[in-house]
């Protein structure tokens, strides 16, 4: 068994990510089932996600951010709530922008890099979860 | 994230980085690169064999170098990116508009 649970809550101003960066390599410390090219997608989906959060959620107040990861032997996934301006937020068909755009790509980037990716929008809180299947050989 | 720029005697620009290129730290390095380009360096290489870990933030600030470089009539070149860069490059396709090159010395020495 390697199931294992993570949470973090975070506050942007200021918006640092380095305590994500740092509560990732704990986990790959103690999970080390999860594939190199795993953690490299999971931490860069996760790391666009968070950023995208403190760069658009935020309505003047600051935001907050409750992140929980959870780890088995089938999979990795994030949960990242917040409490940013609700969004109408559309996460269907997200195309790379033009190449030589220098911005617009993060969600194109996370769906690109994960299994799967959702958002909802639940009363005060958006809840945004991302997952990354392992392959069998991973999984065993 | 550690910025040195150093200039060779050809008027290269030669960037290198340490630690990881993300949105905290993208917009400085925009406004380091546009410097260069003010003052007249045109041919700028990024080396990024120190970054760790580099997002769509700091992807976009490299392109802005790389339109700046170019309509400069230059052009803004990678040294030895980590897997996770390359990884971002090939998602995004910017692999095919950015060339990376093995070393920074390498990245015009064949232009």
């Amino acid at each position: 068994m390697n199931d294992a649970s993570y949470s973090l809550t975070m506050f942007s101003p200021p918006a640092t990510l380095d305590e994500v960066h740092e509560l990732l390599s704990a986990v790959w410390e103690k999970s080390p089932h999860v594939s190199a090219e795993n953690q490299m997608r999971f931490e860069t989906a996760l790391i666009e996600l968070v950023s995208n959060v403190f760069r658009h959620a935020d309505t003047g107040d600051g935001v907050a951010c409750a992140l929980n990861i959870d780890i088995s032997d089938m999979h990795i996934e994030a949960q990242l709530s917040d409490t940013g301006e609700p969004g109408d937020f559309k996460l269907m068909h997200a195309t790379m922008p033009d190449e030589l755009s220098e911005s617009g790509r993060g969600i194109a980037l996370i769906q690109a890099l994960m299994d799967e990716f959702t958002f909802e929008n639940q009363g005060e809180h958006n809840i945004w979860r991302i997952l990354r299947r392992f392959t069998p050989e991973e999984a065993e | 994230m550690n910025i040195a720029v150093e200039t060779s005697t050809e008027g290269i620009v030669i960037f290198r980085l340490t630690g990881k290129l993300n949105m905290v730290y993208a917009p400085t390095l925009r406004q380091e690169i546009t410097e260069q380009i003010s003052t007249g360096h045109n041919k700028i290489v990024i080396d990024m064999s120190g970054v760790d870990f580099m997002d769509s933030s700091g992807l976009g600030a490299l392109i802005n170098g790389l339109k700046g470089a170019r309509q400069a009539g230059g052009d803004l070149r990678l040294a030895a990116p980590v897997e996770q860069v390359k990884l971002v490059l090939k998602l995004t396709n910017l692999d095919r508009v950015i060339k990376t090159y093995s070393s920074a010395e390498k990245a015009f020495s064949e232009s």
